[in-house]
């Protein structure tokens, strides 16, 4: 599987939730060698894509272009990898009582 | 935008923010691709995932034509696509650089060609000004 082949999927709880703007995954920089693991998926109600990330980080200048960012990207959620239940052609279905955690980067 | 290692020393890493569209770079500092795509090791399609699966880690990133897939959609195959193995990476910032040289990946295929057969065919093409 490629990454492309996630990012812009519909995500499916019980309706359509959104889509998949990007994938966060997370590395171990104490080992070398150790792969990047997918941590979870990042959706978004009402965007196909993601724009510089803005919605996800403390950067809040430009105002106008911050602004736009977060109210295009507003409701966005992390859903991690063990709440997905299936892999579809451009359809994501997640798992009932998944949990919608912050999709701010740590 | 990068991200940088927490007290754990785990990195986190949004593949369409910091990896995506990123330039890569050789063990000499030189430019050999971009990213394009990135590649992830097997993950169950078209059926449940069973709860205690593991999750999926991004095994090489990879750079291909996908000018006109961008513009019009679609993508290219996967064989169009060079490969560079994420163990190869040794960081991770607003360029991504790798431990090996460019002249061992097809990738520069095509500059090294048009220095060999055309630029070095040309009195003193195969000068290096920068070196004097």
């Amino acid at each position: 599987m490629i990454i492309t082949d996630l990012l812009g999927a519909r995500v499916f709880g019980p309706d359509l939730l959104g889509y998949v703007t990007d994938v966060r995954f997370s590395l171990d920089t104490h080992s070398i060698g150790l792969p990047a693991r997918l941590h979870g998926i990042i959706v978004s109600p009402h965007a196909r894509s993601s724009s510089l990330g803005f919605e996800r980080s403390g950067v809040h200048s430009p105002w106008p272009i911050a602004a736009l960012v977060h109210w295009r990207h507003r409701g966005s959620f992390l859903v991690h990898w063990a709440d997905i239940e299936r892999l579809d052609e451009r359809r994501i279905q997640l798992r009932p009582g998944f949990e919608r955690a912050s999709s701010e980067l740590p | 935008m990068t991200t940088q290692p927490n007290d754990q020393g785990i990195q986190w890493i949004d593949a369409h923010l910091h990896l995506l569209d990123r330039q890569i770079l050789d063990v000499h500092g030189l430019p050999i691709a971009v990213v394009d795509d990135l590649e992830l090791s097997d993950v169950p399609e078209g059926e449940e995932i069973p709860r205690d699966t593991a999750p999926p880690v991004i095994t090489a990133l990879l750079s291909g034509p996908v000018l006109g897939a961008r513009i019009f959609g679609g993508r290219p195959p996967r064989s169009r696509s060079q490969s560079m193995p994420w163990i190869t990476i040794i960081d991770i910032g607003v360029v991504i650089k790798l431990a090996i040289t460019g002249e061992t990946t097809d990738l520069t295929w095509t500059e090294r060609w048009v220095r060999d057969r055309i630029i070095g065919r040309i009195p003193g093409g195969r000068h290096n000004a920068g070196k004097d």
